[in-house]
């Protein structure tokens, strides 16, 4: 079975993280998914991909401290994260997070938590690429 | 020698994604970051943290060793 948390170049399906997700546990009553998809417009200009760097190790060591506080603040059964590097088209799949419980409000608030601190504490960076340029986005909204 | 990693907007503007820099003794972050400053100053200028093999460092007075992982970054930007 994949890692929980991974980083990597190829794209990843969401029935099959979700599938793992469901085997760790019967008692799963919820489940809340995120999944950042590569935008083909930003700030007025037309991006054709987005080219992703990480510090690799720093960030599984912090995406899996994410999780194991997710579970903890939120009392989940199970939670997975998959962040994809390298180069994403206009359109494709970059990120994925769920979070299963009991029930669904922590589920939800724990996906939703998992990402706003994935964005802040996960040292991985993107750059857009565009007919005009390519640039590095420095904000994350 | 204290190898220097350099990652996205901060590796483009050093021009390279690592660097190695002689350790001397009672070195500590603060004073690397000073060397490196001085060489690539644009790039110091989006360098918001600092991680020392692997781990967030707030503290610039930590004290560097022989062999250490040292990483300027801007802020992130995943997800």
């Amino acid at each position: 079975m994949k890692d929980a948390v991974r980083i990597q170049q190829q794209d990843f399906s969401q029935d099959e993280e979700i599938d793992a997700l469901r085997a760790s546990s019967k008692r799963m009553g919820g489940i809340a998914t995120f999944i950042g998809c590569a935008r083909d417009f930003s700030e007025g200009r037309e991006v054709t991909q987005i080219s992703f760097d990480a510090y690799g190790s720093m960030a599984v060591a912090e995406m899996n401290r994410l999780r194991d506080e997710a579970i903890t603040k939120f009392g989940l059964l199970d939670a997975r994260i998959v962040h994809r590097v390298g180069v994403v088209g206009a359109g494709d799949q970059i990120v994925f997070i769920a979070a299963g419980a009991e029930h669904r409000a922590p589920a939800l608030q724990a996906c939703h938590w998992l990402i706003d601190e994935l964005k802040q504490r996960v040292p991985i960076w993107k750059k857009e690429i565009t007919p005009q340029g390519d640039a590095w986005v420095t904000s994350h909204p | 020698m204290i190898k220097v990693l350099f990652f996205g907007p901060v590796a483009e503007r050093v021009g390279k994604s690592e660097a190695s820099v002689e350790f001397s003794a009672g070195m500590r972050l603060q004073d690397l970051r000073a060397q490196l400053q001085a060489s690539y100053p644009e790039a110091f200028e989006i360098v918001c943290f600092a991680a020392v093999n692997g781990e967030h460092v707030l503290d610039m007075s930590l004290p560097l060793a022989e062999g250490n992982e040292v990483v300027f970054m801007s802020r992130f930007s995943g997800g």
